[in-house]
């Protein structure tokens, strides 16, 4: 099959890629650049770990073809640190619990991260709703929220 | 489980035209691709095997654009689900279409999915469907004859059947404008907030004085597509809208669905629910008509 010429921003690196047409986001990101920390669980579109941010939106990695993100700017859980500090939903996390097993993590803390970036305020109900499409097995999600919560209120006082 | 997909042929149209000329070229084992939320899992499961896939996201004429027309509301069809939710103009004069894609949990998958994207699975579990259905939406589809019309109630032949044709694109969903003191509401009833409809309800009903001049009720999940529960409009049209006759059209229009028994659910629990999901829609919509 004819490879497609993929050039696309991940984590502001920007890359010139490869790819044949069948190969997903999630392939691209885990196999051809040993980007692992974005998760892959359900494979069909359940459960959020595959998430990361395409043009700052959530959207599902496992059901995105590489081919078809051409020119985008990608965001994925190794993109969120930035000179070595943890930014802070992901301090927020390891603060509160919020990480167990931590495979929904990647998935959870972007998709957390799109919502405060549309609305740094949130109350409880909008961020459980928001997060609805993230599965976790293992925190029965009360850490998660209250983590989500204490980012945003550390972020609007101005916190990294 | 397998993990990978299997190889096809991908295109990228720069244009309708060009979409539909490479649809009508290899019309058989083609798949067009939007958001892909369904698609790609399908393709994984192996329950499809296109050889070419083409997405139509870049041609030129395709949007998602949703804007107030003289006629009413157009929604390019490569709107997302999200965005529709969140458009302003549909919350305020289409406010069952909000409501019903609001019942959606997923962030991503209505961040990623396209509403045209949902209604041409055809899934009589659609939540997007009966809120079209009852808003009297109409779909401008492309093909290689020109272009032509098709009411969503003439959309829809059986579980993933539609009326559309291999080569045909819909560009855009067009929704009528409504009449004064007009409410419409949606309700489901899931499992978990994540899971497809077990029975899904949408009404709009237009009210003159205390009298329904006009009423579409729509449900979903009880038969093998969306359906219209047209002898239960009946009962209301033309007549003073009281709780007695609200729990009469429910009741007709539980004895209309011809729901079945699957994993979600039982025919009859389908058959007790709709009347309770058309009694409380009927319901809602009257408030909403008055306010």
């Amino acid at each position: 099959m004819k490879k497609e010429v993929v050039n696309l921003t991940i984590n502001d690196t920007p890359y010139e890629l490869l790819v044949e047409p069948q190969v997903t986001l999630n392939e691209l990101l885990r196999e051809q650049l040993d980007l692992t920390g974005t998760k892959i669980s359900c494979a069909a579109g359940e459960c959020g770990a595959c998430t990361v941010l395409i043009d700052g939106k959530p959207m599902l990695s496992c059901c995105t073809l590489a081919a078809t993100v051409k020119g985008k700017n990608i965001t994925t859980i190794e993109g969120l640190a930035k000179n070595g500090e943890l930014h802070p939903l992901q301090k927020a996390f390891v603060e509160h619990g919020a990480i167990q097993c931590g495979f929904c993590s990647p998935g959870m803390i972007l998709t957390a991260k799109a919502l405060l970036d549309e609305n740094p305020n949130p109350t409880r109900e909008e961020v459980k709703s928001y997060l609805a499409g993230n599965l976790c097995r293992c925190t029965g999600y009360v850490k998660i929220i209250d983590a989500v919560l204490a980012a945003a209120s550390q972020m609007n006082k101005g916190g990294k | 489980m397998f993990r990978t997909l299997k190889p096809f042929e991908y295109f990228e149209p720069k244009t309708i035209k060009e979409a539909v000329d490479i649809l009508s070229t290899h019309d058989s084992g083609t798949k067009i691709l939007a958001g892909g939320v369904d698609l790609v899992p399908r393709l994984r499961k192996r329950q499809i095997h296109p050889e070419y896939m083409v997405n139509i996201q870049q041609a030129k004429e395709m949007n998602g654009t949703i804007e107030d027309t003289a006629e009413g509301l157009r929604i390019g069809a490569l709107a997302s689900l999200r965005s529709i939710e969140l458009s302003p103009l549909v919350h305020k004069n289409y406010f069952v279409l909000h409501e019903a894609i609001a019942s959606i949990a997923s962030t991503q998958v209505k961040t990623q999915g396209t509403a045209v994207g949902n209604l041409c699975v055809a899934t009589p579990a659609s939540d997007v469907a009966p809120a079209l259905l009852v808003l009297n939406a109409n779909f401008r589809v492309v093909g290689p004859s020109g272009e032509k019309i098709v009411p969503v109630e003439n959309f829809y032949l059986g579980v993933g059947k539609t009326v559309l044709q291999d080569n045909e694109i819909i560009v855009e969903i067009l929704l009528p404008k409504l009449q004064p003191k007009t409410g419409g509401a949606f309700l489901k009833l899931v499992r978990t907030a994540a899971d497809i409809a077990k029975v899904n309800a949408a009404v709009i009903l237009t009210m003159i004085d205390d009298t329904c001049s006009d009423v579409r009720i729509a449900v979903g999940s009880v038969a093998p597509t969306v359906l219209r529960v047209k002898k239960a409009e009946e009962i209301l049209k033309g007549q003073k809208v009281e709780p007695k006759l609200i729990e009469a059209a429910a009741k007709t229009a539980a004895e209309e669905v011809k729901p079945i028994s699957d994993l979600r659910s039982t025919a009859e629990y389908r058959r007790e629910t709709t009347l309770v999901l058309v009694r409380r829609t009927l319901s809602a919509a009257l408030e909403r008509a008055k306010a």
